[in-house]
């Protein structure tokens, strides 16, 4: 099971991404249509094509971690499609939420899109699969630590990539504890 | 006449010339070389381990209060090196504004996660009411250690609020000349009002007036004029 987590500054640049492979196992049924498509919809462009189309992936990722083949929903284009898709519906609900953690804001296939938005209105968005509420929100929490900690140095613009090593590590070290 | 150099010179012609030779210099003036440091910190087995922000706590103590003089003093300086890249009043009340608006972002992100970290569901304001209302108290308690005197809603203009303080930190040791009377320093603090509405979704143009009265010959009015987005949204909360 996967997470993609992106960083959005006010003006929706990306700051930063993280992919992160959960050892938990995934909890979603393998989509009944994705098992009458034809094996060539795992090629790269057709994954696209699988995505859209409503199926889940063809190919589920059998063990966790990198080196194995994504096919549909799991390709790279595909989520950050699905991410910058989300922002509309974030936007038009911050606007009258006033909670900053957004549970589940948006859906597309087998993904589950979860935002916390920052006061100064930075947009955190995670790509989830599985249901973990209180997983997500104990991460955001703590990404925001992070974030306002960045945001504290004086050489951090609003619109520069999140570079540090340190920023990652943590980030990192908080997904595999809460997601 | 050509044996004796222009007086001028002699000041550059006198020094031995071993001060001026690049070898000599280098050793006077410059960094320590290489092999020094690396014997001075061959003893300790990290080096290069300096503090990291992302140790340090977010939280506020007593300590990480700063002086007021202190502060004065750093804000002299602002103004004073401020003063002199610029073509006139409009121009260095810009900068200041653009310096508090710099401020505001972090102050408004600091400020929230003070207040709501601890919380299981961490809210924000969404209604320009209360978002005013804690710039009038919050905002200026965290940056200036008290509340603001006064708001005021515009009578003329439904787009206009005013936020009045009678004593400004800012402006507290300095005296505008005569002629520069159009300046108010508080720009500074309408940057920073500025980038707290924007950054919750209330764009506006903050600007900052002296509003001198009898009791308070340094009182400030910051001046918030709201786009007409704002009071659109509002409309439809209503």
């Amino acid at each position: 099971m996967s997470h993609h987590l992106f960083l959005l500054s006010p003006s929706d640049t990306p700051l930063y991404s993280l992919t992160h492979f959960s050892a938990k196992a995934s909890q979603v049924a393998p989509s009944a249509l994705s098992a009458n498509l034809p094996a060539w919809s795992t090629s790269a462009f057709a994954g696209t094509l699988t995505a859209l189309s409503g199926a889940s992936s063809v190919v589920q990722t059998s063990a966790q971690g990198g080196g194995v083949r994504m096919g549909g929903g799991q390709d790279r284009h595909v989520i950050q499609m699905i991410a910058n898709a989300s922002l509309d519906v974030i936007e038009d609900v911050v606007r009258r939420d006033n909670g900053m953690y957004l549970k589940s804001v948006d859906k597309f296939n087998e993904w589950t899109v979860s935002a916390f938005v920052t006061p100064g209105n930075m947009k955190f968005v995670l790509l989830h699969e599985g249901k973990n509420d209180e997983g997500i929100r104990a991460f955001f929490a703590e990404v925001w630590e992070l974030y306002v900690k960045t945001m504290m140095n004086p050489f951090h613009t609003a619109h520069r990539m999140i570079g540090s090593a340190v920023f990652d590590g943590r980030v990192r070290a908080s997904a595999k504890k809460h997601l | 006449m050509s044996a004796l150099p222009p007086s001028r010179f002699s000041v550059l012609s006198s020094p031995s010339p071993d001060l001026l030779s690049p070898t000599n210099s280098s050793t006077r003036f410059s960094l320590p070389s290489g092999p020094a440091i690396a014997t001075a910190t061959a003893g300790t087995p990290k080096p290069l381990s300096r503090p990291n922000i992302y140790d340090r706590p977010l939280n506020k103590i007593r300590t990480t209060e700063v002086s007021a003089s202190a502060f004065a003093f750093l804000f002299s300086e602002i103004v004073q090196y401020m003063q002199k890249r610029v073509s006139g009043i409009n121009d260095l009340e810009r900068r200041l504004n653009t310096l508090g608006y710099r401020i505001g972002t972090r102050v408004l992100e600091l400020m929230a996660w003070r207040a709501e970290s601890a919380s299981k569901a961490p809210k924000r304001d969404i209604r320009f009411l209360p978002v005013l209302m804690s710039i009038h108290t919050n905002v200026w308690k965290a940056v200036f250690g008290k509340p603001a005197d006064a708001i005021e809603k515009s009578v003329q203009n439904e787009d206009e609020y005013m936020i009045i303080d009678n004593d400004p930190v800012v402006t507290r040791s300095i005296s505008v000349p005569r002629d520069m009377s159009q300046l108010s320093c508080s720009s500074f603090t309408a940057g920073i009002v500025e980038a707290v509405l924007d950054g919750l979704g209330f764009p506006a143009r903050v600007t900052a007036h002296n509003t001198p009265v009898d009791d308070f010959p340094l009182r400030n009015t910051i001046l918030i004029k709201l786009e007409k987005s704002v009071l659109e949204r509002e409309e439809l909360f209503k």
